[in-house]
């Protein structure tokens, strides 16, 4: 009897203990003196290499803090790593969002699915979130209120490093070699679309695996198929893999590149020397860029970057895609709401931070669509830009 | 050159991806005929002293073979103290249980490695050069596959020699086949058994030295070597040396086969449907005799 | 004490009554959940019941029938996607998840076939080729929506006038994973339940006993199968997104870490198993150099120390340090796992306080 009773207390207490936490009003993270500003990105797993595009906007957060934060208020950043598992990216958001005092808006955070599992669930509660940190057109199709897409379309990179290579080096087979995932099915399907317009058709098509650690009869294929030139939009490893495969097998053609490879120096280093005279597109200045706002920001990485960063094109693009965001900050004012940030976002006309000129509107949410071309030279250190930033039209 | 002129060059190809499977195979093997468990931390660990051969060559600026030696070492005291700190802990173990600890096993290493290098990619310097090749018949071979292949080749005459003559081998066979009367014949069995976690851990990471340099050294460089050298392990009969190196050549050689002339988008998954045909056919392996459990 | 003396007992669907208070008291928490608690938790909730669902089921192969799969993720994935695609033809997803766990089912009887001959690693690498092929063909075939996945329809179940989308789906998961627990723990007391352990045994000595191995193996794939895909299929629908990548290999090892962390073999080991998991999974996170500094005495010092040593950048792969201790700790300690922790539990606390 005893034993019985025991246990309906124990189950009462187990019913009372639930019932208090019941949700109360809504968060938005903007305090007198703080904002909360959440983002995901892998900081471990097979994506981690990409993690230092949060830690990137991190720096930016600490710079702007130490010179006293926007409006009166410090901006406090929530990172959490996701591992580029949409599950994790959907718990930890969620979790941000709902837990005292919340969070005002969702900075970058890295890849297509994570960003995709949660988009709704931000968009549904009118959370901003800028600069998504994948070239996917899930993000403006159609235009949503909250997000702002900064990333140029990785189609875009295709299509004007093939328009070099044909028009401008004379070049008439290409051929493909793609990563099996969405970044490079969109590069392939660019690069396929702009050929057509040309006349040509790819030589050859060749899909990489992520697990694949042995791309001989990838190589090989490109080989077979005569190409002269090579697009490549797979990620740093298979790019080495395949450089060194390619120079085993007497194979030289021009390579052409993503913006996701154009980290020369990166790059020249990790493939033992072998990233010599190859073209890419980017869609941020140059990690030696000459510019005012680049010495700062490298003076300032000098200062705060953790032991193990480097100064890397990953590591800018945290910065650049979250740049606007902060200008919104500024232009939405000292009474800060999810409406005024969006309506100061809208107004943002040719913004210039690192990446190209940055546009919003009224119903414009694509902010950034101006990349370039670059060469490295035969030493592999020196990077020439070919053409100027422009939109590819 | 037409498609079937390129067929001693993808052969070839397949001989040199296959002999890295056939590594990480032997040295799965030598642990699963001592001590009947499946190591899935093999991978991981021949990753680990791989980055340890690296930081000895780049940081602690040591000669090339200075630093390979080492980082051999370190893999045998690695995969010792796995077999003594955790294997033989096990209280009452299950196969599933030994399989788990193995994969807790490889998260800390994993987690481990990748705390203390970090995730980025690195290069592997070393002077069996990637891209500088030798020309036979129309192959071309890289200096770098025909070290992997030679190596390949040389371990698997050793081990077959080392475990089927000496005396240490015999005890690691007999371990496997009765631990109680090895034990009464005056083995130590538990010894021998960290003498094969030891041994396997070197053959893994003799594996990891040629991965590296092929590619580039990272946290992920082994899994999907490892998966193929399980495969490839399976493949031969899990107990046979013999088994394991021809496993390793076959799923080499079928997956690059598939992958040049028909798709490379699913060369990966080719070897397992060769597999399980095979198994279908021979339920234990190629080269094991079937053994069904008595009752 | 857990001794069965009569048939009755054996029928009865709890054991004691204090077992019974503790069920009715976790199903009238769970059915307050959606009242109670924010969208996070129930989102977390959730995401425990799929696994549940998943563990159980895996559970009748591995616990059960004694076999080995590494590719169940294919599974969750086939279920994942049936449940999509036929949603989208304008199936209701009622019917739609049933339908979907009966192809994931079908799935599961094909691959028991070469199952047949096989143990251990053997077994082991078909199933991992099963999975290895599924997510392959699911990511490259355009009809399956590529490397991005079908487009997930909306959620259009109410079970409740004037719930939200994350109520609704809290509660048809949740009133899954219970009737699969059930489902299961009943099938297990069943001729078929028994035929079941009779092969994990010994198939030798369940065929003399005229178990059909043939069939019941296949059965035992096809059960397990079927449950996995049922929850793939909620799984898609809680995310909102199906993502080929994510069915890996990885996730084949973290289901089949649940059974056997939750303990091989009985009805709440899975769920305890599962429950560490998908915590472990979604709770773990990595230290920061801030949390070193503050260990008393040496802190500072131990920070500099890790400083010189190793990546600040790295540090959130401590979690996989962690994650890994947790489960061999577990395996060298209980080999029951978080069963046999129960069980021992359970005995310290009968005759307590002597």
């Amino acid at each position: 009897m005893l034993k019985k009773l025991g246990n309906i207390a124990a189950l009462a207490a187990g019913l009372f203990a639930l019932a208090a936490p019941v949700a109360a009003a809504e968060l938005t993270g903007v305090t007198d003196t703080e904002i909360h500003i959440g983002q995901w990105g892998p900081q471990t797993g097979p994506a981690a290499p990409w993690g230092s595009v949060a830690r990137g906007t991190g720096m930016l957060f600490q710079m702007i803090n130490d010179a006293g934060g926007i409006h009166g208020r410090k901006i406090v950043y929530h990172m959490f790593d996701d591992q580029y598992n949409p599950a994790k990216t959907v718990a930890g958001v969620k979790e941000l969002v709902e837990k005292a005092p919340g969070v005002f808006g969702f900075a970058s955070g890295v890849g297509t699915s994570p960003g995709l599992a949660v988009k709704d669930y931000l968009m549904e509660r009118g959370i901003p979130w800028v600069g998504p940190a994948a070239g996917s057109l899930h993000w403006i199709t159609p235009p949503q209120k909250a997000l702002f897409s900064l990333y140029p379309l990785y189609a875009d990179e295709a299509k004007l490093l093939v328009r070099q290579l044909v028009e401008k080096e004379g070049k008439k087979k290409i051929a493909i070699l793609h990563a099996s995932d969405e970044y490079g099915e969109n590069g392939h399907r660019g690069a396929v679309q702009e050929m057509q317009r040309l006349g040509l058709k790819p030589v050859a098509e060749v899909p990489v695996n992520q697990a694949d650690r042995d791309l001989k009869s990838h190589v090989l294929l490109l080989k077979e198929s005569g190409a002269d030139a090579v697009l490549m939009w797979v990620n740093p490893t298979h790019a080495v893999i395949t450089l060194k495969t390619a120079a085993a097998l007497q194979f030289a053609p021009q390579w052409a590149t993503s913006s996701t490879l154009s980290d020369a120096p990166l790059m020249q280093t990790i493939s033992g020397g072998l990233w010599k005279n190859i073209l890419f597109a980017s869609f941020s200045e140059l990690p030696d860029a000459d510019t005012p706002q680049m010495k700062q920001y490298r003076e300032a990485f000098a200062k705060y970057a953790q032991k193990g960063e480097r100064w890397g094109v990953f590591f800018m693009a945290g910065i650049g895609f979250v740049e606007p965001m902060v200008e919104g900050l500024r232009r939405a004012g000292r009474n800060l709401t999810r409406e005024s940030f969006i309506a100061a976002m809208e107004t943002i006309r040719n913004y210039k931070g690192i990446l190209g000129t940055v546009n919003f509107g009224p119903g414009q949410r694509q902010g950034a669509k101006e990349i370039f071309l670059a060469r490295t030279d035969d030493s592999g250190t020196k990077i020439t830009q070919l053409t100027p930033w422009a939109e590819v039209k | 050159m037409s498609a079937l002129g390129s067929l001693p060059q993808v052969l070839f190809s397949g001989i040199a991806a296959g002999s890295v499977y056939a590594l990480i195979a032997l040295a799965m093997v030598t642990i699963y005929r001592t001590t009947e468990v499946l190591n899935f931390a093999q991978g991981d660990m021949a990753m680990m002293s791989t980055y340890v051969a690296l930081a000895l060559l780049v940081a602690g600026g040591l000669p090339f073979f200075g630093a390979l030696l080492l980082a051999l070492v370190f893999a045998a005291a690695l995969g010792a103290f796995a077999e003594f700190a955790l294997l033989r802990r096990a209280k009452e173990p299950s196969v599933l249980g030994l399989i788990i600890i193995t994969l807790g096993l490889e998260m800390i290493v994993f987690g481990f490695a990748s705390w203390k290098w970090g995730g980025e990619p690195r290069d592997m310097p070393i002077p069996l050069s990637p891209t500088d090749v030798v020309v036979v018949g129309g192959v071309i071979m890289s200096h770098l596959e025909l070290a992997t292949i030679a190596i390949a080749a040389t371990t698997i005459a050793a081990l077959f020699l080392f475990l089927n003559r000496s005396k240490a081998g015999l005890a690691m066979r007999a371990a496997q086949q009765n631990r109680a009367v090895a034990r009464l014949m005056g083995i130590r069995v538990r010894r021998v058994e960290m003498g094969a976690w030891a041994l396997a851990a070197v053959i893994g990471g003799i594996a990891g030295l040629l991965v590296g340099p092929a590619a580039t050294v990272e946290p992920y460089m082994m899994w999907d070597p490892m998966m193929k050298g399980f495969a490839a392990a399976v493949l031969g009969g899990m107990t046979s040396l013999a088994g394991a190196a021809l496993g390793g050549a076959i799923i080499g050689i079928v997956e690059n086969l598939f992958g040049f002339y028909v798709s490379t988008a699913f060369k990966s998954v080719v070897p397992f449907a060769a597999i399980l045909l095979m198994l279908a056919i021979k339920p234990s392996g190629l080269l094991a005799r079937h053994y069904v459990k008595k009752v | 004490m857990d001794m069965k003396r009569s048939y009755y007992e054996d029928l009865r669907l709890f054991d004691t009554l204090p077992l019974g208070l503790w069920l009715v008291a976790a199903t009238v928490a769970l059915a307050a959940a959606p009242f109670l608690l924010g969208n996070y938790v129930l989102y977390v909730l959730g995401y425990i019941a799929i696994n549940v669902i998943v563990a159980i089921g895996l559970n009748v192969l591995v616990g059960y029938t004694g076999q080995i799969s590494l590719g169940h993720a294919g599974f969750f994935a086939i279920g994942a996607y049936a449940t999509v695609l036929l949603a989208n033809v304008g199936l209701p997803i009622l019917l739609a998840l049933p339908l979907a766990a009966l192809i994931a089912a079908a799935f599961g009887f094909l691959l028991g076939l070469p199952a047949l001959r096989l143990e251990g690693p053997y077994l082991a690498v078909v199933t991992l080729g099963f999975g290895l092929a599924v997510e392959n063909i699911f990511a490259k075939a355009s009809v399956f929506g590529g490397a991005t996945g079908p487009a997930v329809p909306g959620f259009g179940v109410t079970f409740l006038p004037g719930f939200s989308r994350e109520q609704n789906l809290y509660v048809l998961i949740v009133a899954t994973a219970g009737l699969s627990l059930l489902a299961v723990r009943n099938l297990i007391r069943t001729r078929v339940g028994r035929a079941f352990i009779a092969i994990r045994d010994s198939d030798v000595a369940a065929s003399c006993a005229g178990v059909d191995l043939t069939w019941y193996k296949t059965l035992a794939f096809a059960v397990s199968a079927f449950f996995t895909g049922l929850a793939g299929g909620l799984f898609a629908f809680h995310l909102g997104q199906v993502d080929p990548t994510s069915f890996n290999l990885m996730l084949s090892i973290l289901f089949l870490a649940m059974v056997v962390i939750g303990g091989v073999g009985s009805i709440l080991g899975p769920v305890l198993g599962a429950v560490a998991i998908s915590l472990l999974n979604l709770k773990l996170k990595g230290l920061k150099m801030a949390d070193f500094e503050q260990i008393p005495l040496a802190g500072p010092d131990i920070a500099a120390f890790l400083g010189r040593h190793f990546m600040e950048t790295g540090m959130a792969n401590i979690q996989f340090i962690v994650y890994g201790t947790i489960l061999v700790l577990i395996m060298l300690f209980e080999p029951l796992g978080l069963y046999g922790l129960w069980i021992r539990g359970k005995r310290y606390w009968r005759t307590w306080p002597f």
